[in-house]
């Protein structure tokens, strides 16, 4: 592997990578409060590429295609997607709160069917064009080429991860949340309104899927109802990787396997259909070697 | 086999259109089938005359084809009967509905079969083809397929029934033959690991490579993903002189986007299942140049300027996909019937097996399976968001 290959495909990494990571955040986030693998964040991902591919149409028709639109779309998507979450916990995780741990991971499931059958009904699984006029200009350091949109996307991804590690560990509501995290019974002998913490936590993990979402929907141009699948297995595996329940653990986490898949491409002497075997395959190592991940803290299983 | 459907379904000999025939719709065509029939009973048979079977799908989901298969062979037919018919007889026709379902095409041929015609002419998915290649093959009948192109087809032949339409696999020949006409040297072949795809692109590196090709590179992508830039980057890494796309186009797509993205300035050439306009929407200005193999539908072939001006002339409509096709097969079988002098059956098979016509969609000579010789798939390339015949 040549010099400029390999930092071609550490690029290539780091801006699949940034997509992971903002995904797997959410997930992490809502394990790290209510400890429930949220199977439906892959679909709120998708929800929001939608929310953002309408708002994108709409608003072009005054702003065109070009950044203010995608900015918008992104923002609005956000907030809307973001309510879709505190809905789907209000409605289907809040009455399960309670029960076994398995019951509310089939809900979970359940949850996750809903939203990507609605969405197959809704566009009969077309593939949706998300055409927008960023272009592929950008600049050349030898044969490696990086655009303008992906240098934006990695660090707007980046701001929209600092950002929530800012709120979790510098503000009241972060605090809550933490604490929570830790012990859900004391906190609200604390007096912390737990229903709102976790509403708050399902709102921010869902506006960062939905923020994943517009921002992948614009960069490669298709949006589909089916995109969040793959997606979702990936931010898990991501979050897996970093340790799940630890925010900085899923950064780290989905910036490992982007990097993982694309030198995993370009494995020596054999294919790329190698590709999610080597990936796959780390996540199993990983969980069998270090089960709480790279930056996980071990977790205490409360019966 | 319409426009539009993604490639997998005609691979899998359309199997899937079978699901969708509803009992209301069964009862609807029954009655039509029985009017139709006592209705050809009244008025039809001069006694010299020389009767062909035209079975298609012309109730259900893909009627509109079936309508049209009819309308051209029709329109074959009528043209050979006005320049004096076959050996001086006139060719007439009767058309049997098979619904695109396998027991409705069983009850089809059989009808065809008791009315005595001397050959059959049609059948659009394969589902609905294979069970009556048993009827007709007992019966002696000579049956000249039009649309249906699964292989199956070609394992349950007994001898009498020939595919006018080039199977899957025949489209690796065509790639080839683009490649090397556009001088690419170096291909790098991409397929989605799925049977359709991967086999595609073994068969087309093999068939390249037995040209003195080579594959510079050949990569697989999982379907469902969007990001395909670590195989991009080995692509333009390998130095390929063009990338040919195996699988279907939503991946084709966004790979498109992303090679052009990533800088790639070789040929893009993408497999029939690419040929959907959602393809041309999702890769935008990308797309622009992207070659396409298409099977022959009327609007990229070049010669059918006049076949579809006067099919809309005499039919009010525009003539389909297959309409081309269809006309070609008419004229196939008024062809065969004259050169075995007679409406003996096994010498109009015989005819057949030594066809040699030039049609609007391509040139029709049989193989020992009689399969078509020469694939019939034609690369159409992007300009102004439309595929366009290539020149």
């Amino acid at each position: 592997m040549t010099l400029d290959l390999l930092i071609q495909q550490l690029v290539n990494g780091l801006i699949v990578g940034s997509f992971y990571a903002l995904i797997a955040l959410g997930y992490s986030m809502v394990f790290g409060v209510i400890k429930l693998l949220n199977f439906a964040h892959g679909d709120i991902y998708m929800n929001g590429a939608f929310v953002g591919l309408i708002v994108f149409s709409f608003v072009g028709i005054w702003v065109g295609n070009g950044w203010l639109g995608v900015v918008c779309a992104l923002l609005v998507s956000m907030l809307v997607v973001g309510l879709l979450g505190v809905v789907i916990e209000r409605f289907a995780y809040r009455p399960m709160r309670n029960a076994p741990r398995l019951s509310i991971l089939i809900t979970a499931l359940g949850a996750s069917m809903v939203l990507n059958g609605t969405a197959l009904a809704l566009t009969g699984g077309r593939h949706y064009a998300f055409n927008t006029d960023l272009g592929f200009a950008g600049i050349d350091i030898s044969t490696v080429h990086i655009t303008y949109t992906q240098m934006v996307l990695v660090a707007a991804s980046i701001a929209l991860m600092a950002g929530m590690q800012a709120f979790v560990s510098r503000t009241m509501y972060g605090k809550a949340m933490r604490a929570v995290s830790i012990d859900m019974g004391a906190s609200r002998l604390m007096g912390i309104d737990v229903d709102r913490v976790i509403a708050l936590t399902f709102f921010m993990g869902s506006a960062l899927a939905a923020g994943g979402g517009v921002m992948a929907g614009a960069y490669y141009g298709s949006v589909h109802f089916f995109m969040g699948f793959i997606m979702g297995l990936k931010a898990f595996t991501a979050a897996v990787i970093g340790g799940i329940g630890s925010v900085p653990g899923a950064m780290l986490g989905g910036l490992l396997l982007g990097l993982l898949e694309a030198f995993g491409s370009s494995l020596p002497f054999v294919g790329s259909e190698w590709r999610d075997v080597f990936v796959f395959g780390t996540l199993i190592l990983f969980l069998v070697f270090k089960p709480t991940g790279l930056l996980g803290r071990s977790v205490v299983e409360r019966v | 086999m319409h426009f539009g459907h993604a490639a997998w379904m005609r691979q899998q000999g359309k199997w899937r259109e079978l699901m969708v025939v509803s009992f209301k719709r069964l009862a609807k065509r029954l009655a039509c089938a029985t009017a139709l029939a006592g209705l050809a009973m009244t008025t039809m048979a001069a006694a010299a005359d020389i009767k062909i079977g035209i079975v298609a799908p012309m109730t259900g989901q893909l009627a509109s084809e079936g309508q049209d298969m009819e309308n051209a062979v029709k329109m074959a037919i009528d043209a050979v009967n006005a320049k004096g018919g076959v050996n001086g007889d006139k060719i007439i026709t009767t058309t049997a509905d098979d619904a695109c379902d396998p027991q409705q095409a069983v009850t089809a041929g059989s009808k065809l079969v008791s009315e005595g015609v001397t050959a059959i002419v049609g059948g659009y998915c394969s589902g609905a083809v294979l069970p009556t290649l048993k009827i007709y093959g007992d019966a002696g009948i000579p049956f000249v397929i039009i649309g249906a192109n699964s292989t199956k087809l070609v394992a349950a032949n007994q001898g009498n029934a020939f595919l006018a339409n080039s199977t899957g696999d025949m489209q690796a020949t065509t790639a080839v033959e683009l490649f090397k006409k556009n001088g690419y040297k170096k291909i790098a072949v991409v397929d989605e690991g799925d049977a359709y795809s991967s086999d595609l692109a073994k068969l087309t590196a093999e068939a390249f490579k037995g040209e003195g090709g080579e594959i510079a590179a050949k990569e697989t992508t999982t379907a469902g993903e969007q990001d395909y830039s670590a195989v991009v980057t080995k692509i333009k890494a390998s130095g390929a002189d063009a990338v040919f796309w195996t699988a279907y186009h939503a991946g084709g797509a966004l790979l498109t986007k992303q090679l052009r993205q990533a800088g790639f300035q070789g040929g893009i050439v993408l497999g029939d299942g690419n040929n959907s306009p959602e393809y041309l929407e999702i890769a935008g200005s990308a797309g622009e140049g992207v070659y396409l193999l298409s099977p022959p539908t009327v609007d990229l072939l070049s010669g059918a300027a006049d076949f579809k001006a006067k099919y809309k002339e005499t039919y009010g409509r525009d003539a389909g996909a297959y309409a081309a096709l269809s006309y070609d097969v008419g004229d196939l079988i008024a062809d065969a019937i004259t050169r075995a002098k007679s409406a003996d059956q096994k010498a109009i098979i015989e005819a057949l097996k030594a066809s040699d016509l030039k049609g609007l969609a391509g040139e029709i000579k049989f193989t020992d399976k009689n399969t078509l010789q020469t694939s019939n798939f034609r690369p159409v390339i992007a300009k102004g968001g439309k595929w366009v015949a290539v020149e």
